[in-house]
Order: structure tokens, then sequence, then C-alpha cells
């Protein structure tokens, strides 16, 4: 990449709870609710044990190739042309991604908070921020996240240690199986397409001062991050219930709309927290950008990202601007959710299995020779 | 990347490099061995100068010769005494000597001159160089090399406060113009031989004497390379000021943040030498230039150090308050009154539309006419001289500000905003700093206007996005907060004990990092130790060598 | 090159963003929003009917609710006559503007009521909605929809039931503070910390309301005198629809079982053997609950802990000079509480209003049971109605006050 190897394990794990925690977080009880009704907490749990497997798939690959991102090394693995087949697909999944992001967080704008504004800007505004900070190299990437990361998991804390308070804990039980079986799956899934920012770190650990230590920023990336959605899923079920939440399209700026800080120094928490939120959004739609342009960067050999960033934004806008409303994006939301589980769980998992095999008989090949 | 820069300036080859075509024709020329045309050459390029002086005397009574120097610039009692005195008097143990002119010289320099500073020089352009630069130059008929010696006297005003920088507790000196004695103000605090300090002549006419000082072992070697290859690029006909080195060595120059910090105290520019920094000082100015710096230390000052650790912690965190309110109050304001009056508590909010009623403009464009209004005045009360400059801000605030509210141009409480704004902006210590969020909070208020707390939000990552791909001669401008330095972070929001940092923060990559003994701190100890054991080991917490040896001097 | 122009074009961009000032879509001046500070609602009268205009419909072509049509008086803060910092003396103007609307729905009211006004609504301050007795027994849920659509509207706004008409406390003029909805819900909002009554807010109504084994409760107020509210009881629903209310008095042993650990109310006790009563006030209690199935049935067993204090005695006959009589008095004092308790209870069963949210506890607990047996609310009610109960009440004096006798 030409840039110092300079990320330490601290940034690689604020990259990836920053990328992780984006606009997710407001429907995530909702969906999750929707799954396991009192189990919410539960199917959330299993979709970050799903996310991690699939992170551990992507991490060790990395740590094996530790000069690659997943774009070169697949076309060591599975061939030059399939390799690159399957690269775009990966692209064109994370182009996608970083369109509904944009346009999930649009949605969330125009309803919660900029009734009057056209969606339009609202999204153009944060694409355009997103494009002007991909230009830099990918330590200053690092050193964004890792500014970041506090002042995200500041308020959520906060406001989910205020709201406490009001809860009921009797909306939490049963804990285990609230709902029926396959319905859990479904939701165990959807959960964890929220965790596929983590797919980030195959473009980090190229760039890692000691890429032996990529598990270790992993695990601690998907611990904090996922144990901040737990603590969010577990404050909104237990102030709302189950039922009231399906009620809502955004529980958690619901949770922060019932919070009063005490001394009444703000009326309201919701807007406050909507605008730590943008921030959230900010970092996660910067790395699903980030990705993307590097990306199509290394497929093509390209010496230079920073005119690519502007090139591609007019493409994300206009997939951005596809869904007709928030019912039918949403819908989008969770098909593509699964779809990207295939890329970033499933062929990471095929990858890692392959090249096992590839050593194995090369280590074989080695043993029969000598 | 920084060698991109100075690539650019360099493009255009200037025509001429002096505009003084004399000196330039006569480059290289030696001296002639006859006195007259010597004189006679001098003549013609700085014949028409009243304050030339050419001296003819006889050197021991018995050799012609011509003094020659500018009366303005030399001391004249030392060449009367230290230089006329002995030549014109032959000294007594030469009477009766043999004197060849061959080694007249030799004799001058080792045997009668009184003076530390006398050398030999051969080339016209040389010597008048030398004679623009304060010294006396000694003409003797026959020779063809000719002495020059140092009798250079400036007058320099007395080394006062700094003006700029004022503490309550800390050193009260300040450095001055003169940069013999800023050099001088460094190295009386500094009596180590890691000391190092580097000259180099920039600018075409000026001439400015630039030095380098840092502290070898210490500062980092490829930030000092960089530091001499970035300042030996410049090529301009003039350097007034360290600001004018500034703007040429800076990264990146569009940016609205200083990345380079200048101060006029001594004792700032030692502290930071020691962290592992750079300083540059340029003759004429008051000022010198550190680099590399980091955002963090433009609100830091040296009382903080200077008081006890809790104290300075406070102040500090005051001033990182006042640091974002001068940033991004006005706009949170406009945020507040224009989108999202709900955040406010109902009886305020029904009260501040009160206040508002009769204002006939919406909130962003009251909030910029104030701030521009306030903008105006502060420049006005720099300008004015200071008897009147107290007067008219008092004028300024309490006058206009209860006239507008009056005449239903703003609502007291915008009055109120701004003034805390304004007064938050003079809290941060940096005055660069200062300005440059000054400057960044309009673009704020813009956005706030259009998008409200949104817009503040966008605002806020686009400033912190730029801040973190700055960088200062290699250095990251936000570290060492992202990327994160666990000692430097013991600086940044409170200023931990001197004793709890006992490394130099890493983000400098100085060569040495230990700032404390290796031995485990006595600091605390006589806590946990009970007076009276204490006083077995009464010199025992300090027991290091501090200096009592004989030459332990107070001058 | 690009490294330099990129700081340019930044600025460039800056500069466009200036003339996007005329299009600041969301941008509304403080002032030139109609503060809605508070709202009543009342079923409208025949005379009042008569008033609507075609504003969101043409008569006649629309499908109308069937619902009786409604009458919405809000209370809107008129700016300039609520001054900045301490109030002055004086001030004759009225500080709130106060309008009547009718409509079929809530929206359609509110749509009404911007007609008749000039600046732009705003429901952001909205404080507290007083629904008169009338309205909420003929069913809420016709208002939730709209209140939880609209971001504007505060999920921690007050709900209250009134015994009056709902534009009555829209006009009362309260001597202690200028504002009246502020005082209103000021009144509301310090129940809850006096402990005079549980937390009580429209999003607490809501959720409740929506989950499965419990109903919602709502403090109803009734207007004493000229200017002056009192909490006169609690109004308790089934579903949407109020059916019945308790007194004040009651509202204590509710929150006793629904376990909400402030106490606030005092109640005389006789004193066993003598025909004096002292007044004991509880302090704080301590509920656990717990469900099982008897025989199938679904059974509550309840126990209560009260800590107490005694505020004053009636007469000096009674000596509370040792701890014998504190104990009787404990003992009387938890016979009093369980006869009300099961009295409260029975009035509820008989209106199927679960609001002590029995039914939760048997959701969460008994998954088995309420999968197979109840799975809905409304079958929840029906079996509400028969469950049976088993409480056991403990009182602990352990302060008399700084009195030796």
């Amino acid at each position: 990449m030409g840039d110092p190897k300079e990320i330490t394990t601290l940034q690689a794990t604020t990259i990836l709870i920053s990328t992780i925690i984006g606009v997710g977080v407001l429907p995530l009880p909702l969906f999750a609710v929707r799954a396991g009704e009192t189990s919410a907490p539960f199917v959330t749990l299993t979709g970050m044990f799903l996310a991690a497997i699939g992170l551990v798939f992507i991490t060790s690959l990395g740590i094996r190739h530790p000069q690659k991102t997943i774009i070169t090394y697949s076309q060591d693995i599975i061939g030059k042309w399939l390799g690159r087949i399957f690269s775009i697909l990966v692209i064109i999944f994370f182009l996608i991604l970083t369109s509904l992001t944009a346009r999930e967080f649009g949605a969330v704008v125009v309803t919660g908070v900029l009734r009057e504004t056209p969606l339009e800007v609202t999204v153009i505004v944060m694409l355009l921020l997103a494009s002007i900070s991909c230009r830099n190299n990918i330590n200053v990437f690092a050193y964004i996240h890792n500014l970041y990361v506090p002042m995200i998991l500041a308020p959520v804390l906060i406001v989910v240690a205020f709201s406490l308070k009001n809860a009921n804990p009797l909306y939490l039980r049963p804990i285990f199986f609230g709902s029926d079986l396959w319905n859990m799956a479904g939701g165990m899934l959807t959960v964890a397409a929220l965790f596929q920012g983590s797919f980030i770190i195959t473009m980090i650990i190229p760039s890692m001062k000691s890429p032996k230590k990529a598990i270790k920023a992993s695990f601690w990336g998907i611990l904090i991050s996922g144990g901040l959605y737990l603590l969010i899923v577990i404050a909104t079920v237990a102030i709302f219930g189950p039922e009231e939440i399906k009620q809502i399209f955004w529980p958690t700026l619901e949770l922060a709309r019932t919070t009063a800080i005490p001394g009444n120094i703000l009326q309201r928490l919701d807007i406050i927290f909507l605008a730590v939120w943008v921030l959230a959004v900010f970092t996660t739609l910067f790395s699903s950008y980030f990705f993307t342009i590097h990306s199509i960067k290394e497929l093509f050999r390209l010496k230079d990202h920073k005119v690519l960033s502007y090139f591609i934004l007019p493409c994300v806008f206009f997939l951005a601007m596809a869904p007709q409303n928030i019912l039918h994006m949403y819908e989008i939301i969770q098909f593509i959710g699964r779809i990207g589980l295939l890329i970033t769980i499933l062929y990471p998992a095929v990858l890692l299995l392959m090249d096992f095999l590839k050593s194995w008989r090369r280590k074989r090949n080695v043993a029969k020779s000598s | 990347m920084s060698l991109l820069r100075p690539k650019k300036r360099t493009y255009k080859k200037p025509q001429l490099l002096t505009p003084s075509k004399l000196v330039h024709q006569k480059e290289n020329t030696p001296t002639s061995s006859s006195l007259d045309e010597t004189e006679q050459q001098i003549k013609e390029i700085l014949g028409n100068n009243g304050d030339l002086k050419i001296k003819h005397f006889k050197i021991f009574g018995s050799f012609s010769a011509a003094c020659v120097y500018f009366s303005s610039l030399v001391n004249k009692d030392s060449i009367n005494k230290d230089i006329l005195r002995p030549l014109m008097y032959e000294p007594e143990h030469l009477i009766g000597k043999e004197k060849p002119l061959a080694q007249l010289i030799d004799i001058i320099l080792t045997e009668t001159l009184y003076h530390g500073e006398a050398k030999v020089g051969g080339c016209l352009d040389d010597l008048i160089e030398f004679m623009l630069r304060g010294e006396t130059v000694i003409i003797m008929d026959g020779l063809k090399e000719a002495i020059h010696i140092g009798t250079r006297k400036v007058d320099k005003r007395a080394i006062a406060q700094p003006e700029t920088e004022q503490v309550i507790l800390g050193p009260r000196e300040g450095f001055i113009e003169n940069i013999a004695t800023n050099v001088a103000l460094l190295r009386y605090r500094l009596p180590t031989p890691d000391f190092q300090v580097k000259t180099m002549k920039i600018g075409r006419l000026t001439k400015s004497t630039v030095a380098i000082c840092y502290l070898k072992g210490i500062a980092n070697e490829t930030v000092i390379k960089e530091v001499e290859k970035r300042l030996s690029e410049i090529d301009i006909d003039a350097i007034l000021d360290v600001g004018y080195l500034e703007q040429f060595i800076e990264d990146n120059p569009f940016s609205p943040f200083p990345q380079t910090q200048s101060t006029e105290r001594p004792d700032k520019t030692v502290a930071n030498l020691i962290e592992g920094r750079v300083a540059i000082l340029v003759d004429g100015s008051p000022f010198s230039l550190l680099v590399p710096v980091v955002f963090n230390q433009f609100y830091q000052t040296t009382e903080d150090y200077s008081s006890r650790f809790l104290m300075g912690s406070f102040v500090r965190l005051a001033r990182i308050l006042a640091l974002v309110f001068s940033l991004i109050f006005p706009s949170l304001y406009v945020s507040l009154i224009s989108f999202n009056p709900e955040l406010l508590p109902t009886e305020f909010a029904v009260a501040v539309a009160g206040g508002r009623a009769g204002v006939p403009y919406p909130a962003v464009i009251e909030v910029l006419i104030i701030e521009i209004a306030m903008e105006i005045l502060r420049e006005a009360t720099v300008r004015l001289p200071k008897q009147v400059g107290g007067a008219l801000s008092i004028v300024g605030v309490l006058v206009i500000g209860q006239a507008a509210v009056e005449a239903g141009l703003s609502s007291p409480i915008t009055v109120v905003v701004i003034a805390l704004t304004t007064i938050g902006s003079f809290a941060t210590p940096t005055y660069t700093a200062a300005f440059a969020l000054r400057m960044l909070r309009f673009p704020i208020m813009i956005l706030a206007g259009i998008f409200g707390l949104y817009g503040v939000m966008i605002g806020i990552i686009f400033i912190f996005n730029h801040m973190l791909s700055l960088k200062s001669f290699g250095v990251p401008y936000m570290a060492p907060v992202s990327p994160s330095d666990y000692q430097g972070m013991k600086d940044v929001v409170i200023r931990s004990p001197l004793w709890w940092m006992p490394k130099r923060p890493d983000f400098l990559h100085p060569a040495n990092q230990s700032r404390l003994t290796e031995k485990d701190n006595k600091v605390l100890e006589h806590n946990k130790v009970g007076n009276d054991q204490r006083e077995g080991t009464s010199n025992g917490g300090s027991e290091g060598d501090h200096n009592t040896s004989g030459n332990n001097n107070l001058n | 090159m690009w490294q330099n122009l990129r700081e340019i074009k930044v600025a460039m961009l800056f500069g466009i963003l200036i003339p996007l000032l005329s299009g600041c879509w969301d941008s509304k001046e403080i002032e030139q929003r109609a503060n809605v500070l508070a709202i009543g609602v009342d079923i409208a009268s025949e005379k009042e009917r008569k008033k609507e205009d075609e504003i969101s419909h043409l008569s006649k072509k629309f499908p109308i609710p069937d619902e009786e049509m409604i009458k919405v008086t809000a209370q809107i803060a008129v700016p300039g006559e609520i001054p900045l910092g301490p109030q002055q003396p004086g001030g004759s103007a009225k500080p709130v503007l106060v309008i009547e609307v009718v409509g079929h729905t809530f929206e359609d009211a509110i749509l009404n009521l911007q007609q008749e006004i000039a600046d732009e609504l705003f429901l952001g301050h909205l404080r507290i909605i007083v629904l008169s007795e009338e309205v909420a027994r003929s069913g809420t849920n016709r208002f939730n929809d709209f209140l939880r659509r609209n971001p504007e509207i505060r999920r921690t706004a007050s709900l209250v039931i009134s015994k009056e008409s709902a534009s009555r406390y829209m006009k009362i003029v309260p001597e202690l503070e200028r504002i009246p909805s502020l005082y209103l819900a000021d009144l509301v909002d310090n129940l809850s910390s006096l402990g005079k009554f549980p937390p009580s807010f429209i999003g607490l109504f809501w959720t409740i309301y929506s989950s499965k084994g419990q109903d919602p409760y709502l403090p109803y107020l009734e207007i004493k005198g000229k200017s002056s509210i009192q909490l006169n009881g609690l109004a308790y629903f089934h579903g949407d629809k109020m059916v019945g209310k308790t007194n004040p008095l009651q509202i204590g042993i509710f929150m006793a079982v629904r376990g909400i650990g402030r106490g606030g109310y005092g109640a005389f006790v006789e004193v066993p053997d003598k025909n004096e009563s002292v007044l004991v006030r509880a302090v704080s209690r301590k509920t656990r609950t717990k469900v099982t199935l008897k025989n199938g049935k679904p059974h509550v067993s309840i126990k209560i802990q009260y800590e107490s204090e005694i505020d004053e005695k009636e007469s000096a006959s009674i000596q509370l000079s040792d701890s014998a009589i504190l104990e009787k008095i404990e003992k009387a004092t938890s016979k009093n509480v369980k006869a009300s308790i099961e009295k409260l209870i029975k009035s509820t069963q008989k209106k199927k209003a679960d609001i002590f949210g029995f039914g939760e506890h048997f959701r969460g607990k008994l998954p088995k049971y309420w999968n197979k047996n109840v799975k809905t609310k409304e079958k929840w009610n029906e079996i509400y109605q028969n469950v049976t109960f088993d409480i056991k009440v403990d009182t602990h004096i352990h302060r008399v006050g700084m009195k030796s006798k």
C-alpha cells in the first residue's frame, strides 16, 4: 500500500468497533424482538456468535496472508479469474451496503429530526463527508476511528444507564425460546448481518504493525460492539416490553426519548443521541466506502484512490435513492443482509478451507519429494 | 509528501539574486594592494552613505592604513580604544623590533590588537558585507588582505515580560529581537553540551540569521534534518519575522490550524526542546518557532507545569471547555432556537421566544451579525492605543449590546451567547490556535443554519477529520489522543503530576525517553512513613547530586 | 497538486453552502412556533359539532369515523407575555392563549386548530394531555396513533383523566405559577416523586397498554374550589377504555401491590382496645409476587413488607411509649391493608382490568401455561376474573418522630 505499517492492535480494535456500530443500532431491538419476543437478547447473542465465527475466518485468512487483502489472496487461492469474479461480488455488495447505510441514515433523519429537508440533501451531505474523508490514507483512517470510538460508546452507555430506572425485568422473561426456533434462527441471521462491517479487518491486516495480533483485535472488537448491542437490546426490552417494541421503528431512539437526565438540563435526550449517532453512522459509512474504493483500487491495480472516491459517489447516491419508502428500504436491508452473510461468512470459510487444503497438500508433497 | 511543495516554490529562477549590481560585479574580486585603489572601490559602492567613515592613519607610525566602518553600526568606543590606540601607539614590546610589511598582519593580529573578533579577509564583496554588518575594516597600503574586526553595536530593547503570554506563576523573561540575546536566554537555562545551535542565513536582502536549536540525543534526527532541509530550500528576499519562515515550512498551508507554535517565552521554548522539539529563532523576531507540534499543546501553558497538578489540571479543563465553547456555542444556540426548541426546558423556551419576539431576522443571521460586529470590535481594540482601547471595549460591549437589544436587532440571549463565545476564545492561550477556532465558527454556524444539530455534527466531523489528517513534520496532529500514546495521554486533558510522567511523549519519537531517574519514585514515600522516621533520612528523598560542587555560582 | 487544491475545494464547498441558507428547510424560529403547552380532549357537544368546517375533508364525502366527535382545547404560549428573567410584578396580559376546536380525530382537530393560528403549531413542548372521563371511557386508542407517529411529542408528557370537562383545566388560572399548563404538568410530575402516584407518563401508558398481561392506569384529577386541582384517584382501564376509578387512598394500596417502593400515603389505624387511632404513613414497601398454578388454575401470592412511621396520634390517651403497643399497631395496620388490597383486587377483577400486571408475571414465569392457555390479552382478561389470591402483609414501624410518647 505504500504507507508505513503503523496500525496498532488498539487501532484495529477501534476500527472494528466503530465500523460495526452504525445505523443498525436504532432498529436492532425491533429486529431482535420480531424474531425472539422476550428472548431478543438471546437472539442478539447468537447473532453475535455467528458474526464472530465469520470474523474468525476472515481474520485467520488475513493472518495467513499478512501482506494481502481478500481481493488479492483470493486470486492466489481459487485462481485468478474465479477470485476476480468473487472480488467483484464483494465490491458490489459493499457498494450496496454503503448506499443502504446512507439511505437508512437519511430516512431516520428525515423522519425524526429534519422533517422538511429533502432526503437527497441529507444523504448527499453524508456521502460527501465520507468521500472527502476517504481521500486520506489508511493510517489517517485508523486515527479517525480511534478518536470517535469513545464518543460513540459514551452516549449510548449514558442513555442505557439513565433509562434503566424505568426497567421492568419481567419483560425479559422467559429468557430463552420466547418464540419458535425458525423465527429465532432468522433473527439470528438478521442480527449477524448487522456485524458485516467487521469485514473491514481484511483491509487493515496488511497495514498492521503486527498482523499476528489481528485475532486479538477481532476478539475485542466484536466483544465490545456486541456487548453494546446486547446492552441496548436488554435495556429496550426491559423498558418497553416486546409488544411495544414491535410498534416502533427505532426503539433505541425511543429509549433516548423516554430517558431524562436528572436535573432537567436538557428536556430530551433523543436529539442529542441522534446527533452523536451521526458520528456512528459516519464511521460505518466511511469504512464501507473506504473498503469499496480500496478494493476497486486493488482489483484493477490502480495507483491512486483519491479520484476514485469522487467517481463512485454518484453510483452510491443513486443506489441509495432506489428504495421507495422506509418499509421497502427495511425489506431490502434485511434481504441484502442475508445475502451478505454468504459473502462475509461463507465465502471466507470456503477460502480458508481451500487454503488449508492447499498448504496441507503442499506440505505432503514436500514430505513426499524429500 | 513535504518534498512536493518546496519544489514548486523554487520553480522560477529569479533573474537577479540581489538588486545591488555593484557588489555583484565585484564578486570575488580580491582587494587591491593599493590603499587608494581599494578606497576608491569602496567609495564607488558605498560612497553615497553619510554614515560611512574612512579614517586614515599610520600603523606604528610608519604604515599608512585606513579604517573603514559605518558609524551607525559600530561601537566607537571600542574602535578608539581597542583598535586605533594600539595600532597608532606602537606597543612597548615591539619598539625597535623589525616589522616587515609581509608580517604586519600577523603582528597586528597576535600582538597588537585588543580584540577577540579580528580576522583576515581578502575579497572586496566580503569586506563590504562585513562592514554592512557593523564590522570595522582596516586596509593597509601595500597589502592585499585586510583585517576586519567585529565592532558591531546595535541598540536593543531590554528583556521584558512577554506581552502575549502572561503567566501568574513562572518566569517573567521574554525573548527580544536580538538573536544573540535570545540564544543566551536559552543557553543559560540549558548548560549542557547537548544543546546545539545551528545557524544559517536566509533572505537575499535581509540576510537574517536563523538559528535551529535542539537537544542532541533527545530530538529526533530525522526531524532536525527535515527542518534544515525545509529551511534551506527557502529563497526569498526578506525574512522579517519568524512568521515568514512558518509559512514556508508548514506541512499544509491551507489548513486553518497552525502547524508550528511560536512563543515569546524562553522557558516554554526550553521545555519544548527538552520534550524533543526543535526551535527556530530568527534575528529580528522576538518569537521562537517550535516544531513539530500537536494540537493539544495549543491549550497548554507553562503555568500548567509550574503550578501544582490539581490546579494545573483544573485550569486546563476550564480551558478545554472554553475552547469547545468558542467553536460551537453559537451554532448550538442557532440549532436549538431554530430547529430543536424542544430540547430547552419549557419555561426557558417560552421565555426565549418572548425575547426574540421583536427580532426580524432568523437566528442565524442575527448571530452572524452580532458575531461579525464582535470581530470588528476585537480588531479595533487591538489596533487602538492602550489608553483608548479599554474605553472602546466598554463602549462596544455595553452600549452597543444594550442598544442592539433595545432596538430589536438581537435578543438578549444572543448577546449573552456571543459574549460567552468571545470570552471563551480568549481563554485559549495560543493566539494562532484561537484564531483558527474563531474562524471555523462561521462555517459551522452556517451549517447549523441549514441543518440544525445535524449540521453542527457534520461540521465537527469535518474539522476533526481534517485535524486527524494533518501532520506536522511527520507527527500526527492529534497525537497523543489519536493515534493514542499512553505516556502522552497523561498530559492531555489533565496535567498529571510530574512524577507520573517518567517518559517523554512517544509521539515525537525522541531519541531518549527517560525523564525521571530509573529508580522508583520516592515522592510519595514520606506520606507512608511517619515523620519521626523521616528524620533519619532527612536528605533521603533528594539525595541525587543536586549540584553541591564548588562551581555553583549564582551569576 | 491535488493536496493543495483540496482545501480550496472545501472552502468553495462552504461557499456554495451559504446560498443554501435560503433553503434551510426545517429552520423555524422559536418565536414563530405556536408552542402548544397542554391539550384537553372532550366529547364535542351537539352545539359544538355544528362548528366544524370543511378543512380536512368535505362533509359527507369521506367515511367519517364512527366515533363521536371530539373537542380539543389547546393552551398556546403567547411569546412576549412571559418575560425572561425574574418576573416583574403586574403583567396584566394573559400569558397563554386557549383555543377550542372540534374534529373527528385528534389529527383532524389539530389541523382545524392550525387553520386558526398564524404560526406553525409546535408540539415539542406539549407537557400534559388531559382527557375527560367521558372520552376515556369511550376509548383512548384513537388518540394514540397520532401521538405515537408525531416525532415532536414527548414520550415523557403526562396523560391524565379529568372528572370535569378537560377544557376547564385549560382555562384554569392557578395562583402559584404564571403559566397554567406548567403548573398542571409540575403537579402531575411531582406526584410520583412525592410517592402519591406510581410513575405515569404517556410512554409508560402505551407500554403497559401494548403488553399482553397488564392494563393501564392513569391519574384521575378533580377541580376543587376555584383553581386548585386534586388528585382524586386512579383511573383504571380495560384495554384502552377507562372502566373505573379508585379513591385516593387506594392508590397507595395499588402501589404496594405493584411493587413501587416509595411510600407516601398515610392512613388512620385504630389502636386495638382503644377507640382512638394514629396516623401511620408508609415510608417504603417491598413486594414479592409469586405466581403458581393451583390445580391448573392461576394463583397469585403476594407478600408485602411495609416500613412505616407514625406521624400523628389522635389523642393523648394513647401512649406510644413501649414497643408492645407498636406491635399491636403494626398488626392492625397489616390487617387493614390486607383487607383493602383484597377489596381493590376484587373490584378490578370485576372490571377485567389487570392494572397490577399479574398477567406479565404469568407470561414471564410460566411461559408454558401462558402459551397453552392464554396467548392473547383478551383471553388473559377473561382469566383474570377468576385468579385466586393469597395476600400477606407485614408492617414494621421503625420511627415515631421526635416525640417520646
